[in-house]
């Protein structure tokens, strides 16, 4: 019984990500069929270059601050969620989850209405005299991390949300009775609690932020370039299919090693914390 | 501030649904006037109208197949115990963790090895992309049914089969009518999934053989105007349907 399914996954999946491992080995012939070798020049030219350092460290970057972001407007959401007894709460948890389910193609369109030169929040500001010229917030880094932020914010609330709902709320209201400030009854009790949730809430944000293809593409404009749109280009455009497969099997690594460091990090912290 | 967030949110769907009623082809604010029109646009602009027949086939196809694996598959893993069983559970939850970008990278390449050694055509094809997303729907039908399973009561099929029904009988009779809601949340979502898919789709499809969310955002890179509102729309509205229709069978906040 287990076997179509097992048989799928394998087929379409682990064998096509082992194939291009291979192909990530593989020399490049331009114009030519690439040849069977055994060579890491494809992940050396990778290190090597300057121009593929920036696009890794862009998505880094965008990657950390969405998620950090995404951690802060989603934390008092999903605590809401989590505490309210309000009848409307399942329609409340629905709204979050809706957006999500869009997909993320039709959210960037949005956010391109409201940010373009002469969209929405310029027209605005223009109208009421508060700007001169329309402010550029099109095709720049910040307009990208509007719009992954946006994207990204429903998986965090959603996997905080299953983690706060299993807190005892007595236990915060013990640390209020006995004195302590509700600041620090969030820092010593709340936040502590909640670990779990926000350790597997920033891996999933940051491994969905990593991989951002359409928000990039649709607001980062021409110029802006994450390793997704990067990979994509090298597969369908340049053709270079072993640099491509080496790009994204690099991209897999970094996020791997960045979300198992972060997770270690906030571990010890938690652990030093009790 | 639960509102601000909220307002975040959804911010950008409702002013993609604001903009296609926009009468002025290029958009500016506050628009001259209001208009259906771009609505019925849509129909003459044919790479909308064939992505969205291909992303219903295609949607169509992993709904079946990935319910029926899926659904085996739960079956086997809740009712059964067996040497590897963790294993396979995380194999088969492995196409959430790849990401899409990778993972369709990975299945164009091999596509394209597939046609070189035998000739058939994968890539920019129904099946081709048929076969990727029913991967992608595995891990959650088979996650719905699989706790859809855990709630039912064992000993129900155990009378039955007491009682003389034997195993296929048990299962059409009972065990199938208990975890029916499951099944047909997993169906609906798989849907879902499958619709909205953007990242994997990308490497597999060709001119003609769009899906709906590739059509959009090739056009999104040239022009934002009232028609990819209203195409936008469209889609927002599918999901949302689809959605409603899902949490009528189970809570949709205790599946995602």
């Amino acid at each position: 019984m287990l076997g179509p399914a097992t048989l799928f996954v394998l087929a379409f999946l682990l064998l096509p990500m082992l194939v291009v491992l291979r192909y990530s080995v593989n020399r490049y012939v331009p114009g030519g069929l690439m040849l069977q070798v055994f060579t890491l020049e494809n992940y050396a030219h990778f290190f090597q270059d300057h121009y593929f350092h920036k696009v890794l460290l862009t998505t880094v970057w965008v990657s950390v601050v969405c998620t950090i972001v995404s951690l802060v407007l989603a934390f008092p959401l999903a605590y809401f969620l989590a505490r309210t007894r309000s009848a409307a709460k399942s329609l409340l948890v629905m709204l979050v989850v809706f957006p999500l389910l869009v997909g993320n193609v039709v959210r960037a369109a949005g956010w391109m209405a409201l940010l373009d030169t002469k969209g929405v929040v310029n027209s605005t500001l223009e109208a009421l005299h508060i700007i001169k010229a329309p402010l550029n917030i099109m095709y720049t880094t910040g307009a990208v991390m509007i719009g992954i932020i946006s994207i990204v914010t429903p998986f965090m609330v959603l996997t905080l949300q299953s983690v706060l709902e299993g807190i005892n709320y007595s236990v915060e209201e013990a640390a209020l009775n006995l004195g302590a400030s509700p600041i620090r009854t969030f820092a010593k009790v709340t936040l502590p609690l909640a670990m779990p949730g926000v350790i597997a809430g920033t891996s999933l944000v940051f491994i969905l932020c990593m991989n951002a293809y359409a928000t990039p593409v649709l607001l980062g404009g021409p110029s802006f370039q994450m390793m997704a749109q990067t990979i994509y280009d090298q597969i369908s455009n340049t053709q270079n299919w072993p640099f491509g497969a080496a790009l994204a099997f690099v991209l897999m690594f970094v996020t791997v090693a960045l979300t198992v460091i972060a997770q270690m990090f906030l571990q010890r912290r938690y652990k030093s914390a009790e | 501030m639960v509102t601000c967030i909220y307002g975040f949110l959804f911010l950008p769907l409702i002013f993609i649904a604001f903009i296609s009623v926009f009468s002025n082809r290029i958009i500016s604010f506050p628009p001259a006037g209001y208009t259906l029109q771009w609505y019925f646009n849509i129909l003459s602009q044919v790479q909308f109208v064939t992505g969205f027949v291909m992303s219903f086939q295609v949607a169509l196809l992993a709904m079946i197949f990935g319910c029926i694996l899926g659904t085996l598959a739960a079956i086997a893993l809740t009712r059964f115990s067996f040497p590897g069983k963790a294993f396979l559970n995380m194999l088969l939850m492995s196409p959430l963790v790849v990401p899409g970008i990778v993972a369709g990278t990975a299945l164009y390449v091999f596509y394209i090895q597939i046609t070189e050694l035998f000739g058939i055509r994968l890539a920019a094809s129904l099946p081709g992309l048929a076969f990727a997303h029913i991967t992608i729907t595995i891990p959650w039908t088979v996650r719905l049914v699989a706790s859809s399973m855990g709630g039912t009561d064992r000993s129900i099929e155990e009378a039955a089969m007491n009682l003389g029904a034997n195993p296929w009988k048990t299962f059409t009779k009972v065990t199938l009518p208990l975890i029916r809601p499951g099944i047909v949340a997993a169906a609906l979502f798989s849907f879902i999934v499958s619709f909205g898919n953007l990242e994997m789709s990308l490497f597999l499809v060709g001119p003609g053989k769009t899906t709906l969310p590739i059509a959009i955002l090739q056009y999104l890179s040239f022009n934002l105007d009232p028609t990819i509102a209203a195409v936008s729309v469209v889609e927002i509205v599918i999901i949302g349907v689809a959605m409603l229709v899902t949490n009528r069978f189970v809570r949709i906040s205790s599946i995602v």
